[in-house]
């Protein structure tokens, strides 16, 4: 080979492996919004009719069930796919972080004795973030503006302190609804045209 | 009379088939057997011999999973790989730059003979 020919071979095959990008995951955000919104509607009306303390650790289940789902819809991506791309990579290192922290929060701030003063702003504000990222990185604006619009949302939660507390978890809900269920299903939506695209 | 120095050429690069796989691999964080068979567009036993060979260099990086009945080999590419193309791509890139303007000299003694 010439060293024109090993040139048009690397910008060839560059070009291949950019070009071929139909952006994956569309299950993920839902895979993490629905069991999300679930626990926290469980926990809110256990703690109406109940009031009991464990009724406030019920959000454990969020990674309990969000965790493996994440791990089966990501084989399932990489069977489909064959390749991660690097901005792939990035977005999920993100939010295994986001899922760390939100996690570690939760646990310090039950024990801290402070969880029914912060944790609903506190989950929200992260949440948001990832989602605003998310959307930055697959230049997808869905995302980015549901991102900032639950930042915002985020804050309403402060608003129910005291006995309100519980209130706080119809706001997460909300939180939840819109920075993980609707741009997950536009998300899907989105992926599900650019793949049909794709394959004309 | 020009006093180009020629970059060395990495000879474990100066393939087709491992320069396909290393190219792709440098773009994308990691990608399965099927994935690379289908880009580079060469046989798997070849494609095979040839991540070997990458792998035992310290290029790439391969692990072998299993799903059921079948496994999945995925391939990363390593710092050191990653170094040794992108040197391997400049070394190129001032190779031909060098030929450009020999070439056109070329063209422009013959244009002033005519």
């Amino acid at each position: 080979m010439t060293t024109t020919d090993e040139l048009s071979v690397i910008s060839q095959i560059r070009g291949e492996v950019k070009g071929n990008r139909v952006p994956t995951g569309e299950n993920l955000f839902l895979a993490w919004g629905y069991p999300t919104a679930f626990f926290l509607l469980v926990e809110f009306f256990a703690l109406i009719l109940w009031d009991k303390i464990w009724c406030s650790w019920i959000w454990l289940g969020i990674p309990l069930v969000g965790t493996p789902l994440m791990v089966y819809f990501l084989n399932e991506d990489y069977e489909r796919t064959h390749r991660r791309t690097l901005d792939q990579n990035v977005i999920l290192q993100m939010w295994i972080f986001v899922g760390f922290l939100s996690c570690l929060g939760g646990v310090t701030m039950g024990f801290a004795g402070v969880f029914p003063m912060l944790y609903c702003t506190f989950q929200g504000l992260l949440v948001s973030f990832g989602c605003l990222m998310t959307g930055l990185i697959l230049h997808f604006r869905p995302k980015t503006v549901c991102g900032i619009f639950g930042s915002a949302l985020s804050f309403v939660s402060l608003f129910f302190q005291g006995d309100l507390w519980p209130w706080q978890l119809l706001v997460a809900v909300l939180v939840t609804i819109l920075t993980l269920i609707i741009p997950g299903h536009l998300f899907r939506h989105y992926v599900r045209m650019e793949r049909k695209l794709a394959s004309l | 009379m020009s006093h180009f120095k020629f970059p060395v050429i990495n000879p474990l690069l100066h393939s087709d088939l491992r320069l396909k796989i290393m190219v792709a691999l440098d773009s994308l964080e990691s990608a399965d057997f099927m994935y690379l068979c289908q880009i580079t567009d060469s046989t798997r036993g070849n494609l095979s011999i040839q991540i070997t060979t990458l792998k035992d260099a310290g290029y790439l990086d391969v692990s072998k999973s299993g799903i059921g009945r079948f496994s999945r080999t995925v391939c990363r590419i390593t710092r050191k790989g990653r170094e040794a193309l992108h040197a391997y791509e400049d070394g190129l890139r001032k190779m031909f730059e060098e030929e450009i303007p020999q070439k056109d000299n070329l063209i422009i003694n013959k244009t002033q003979e005519l």
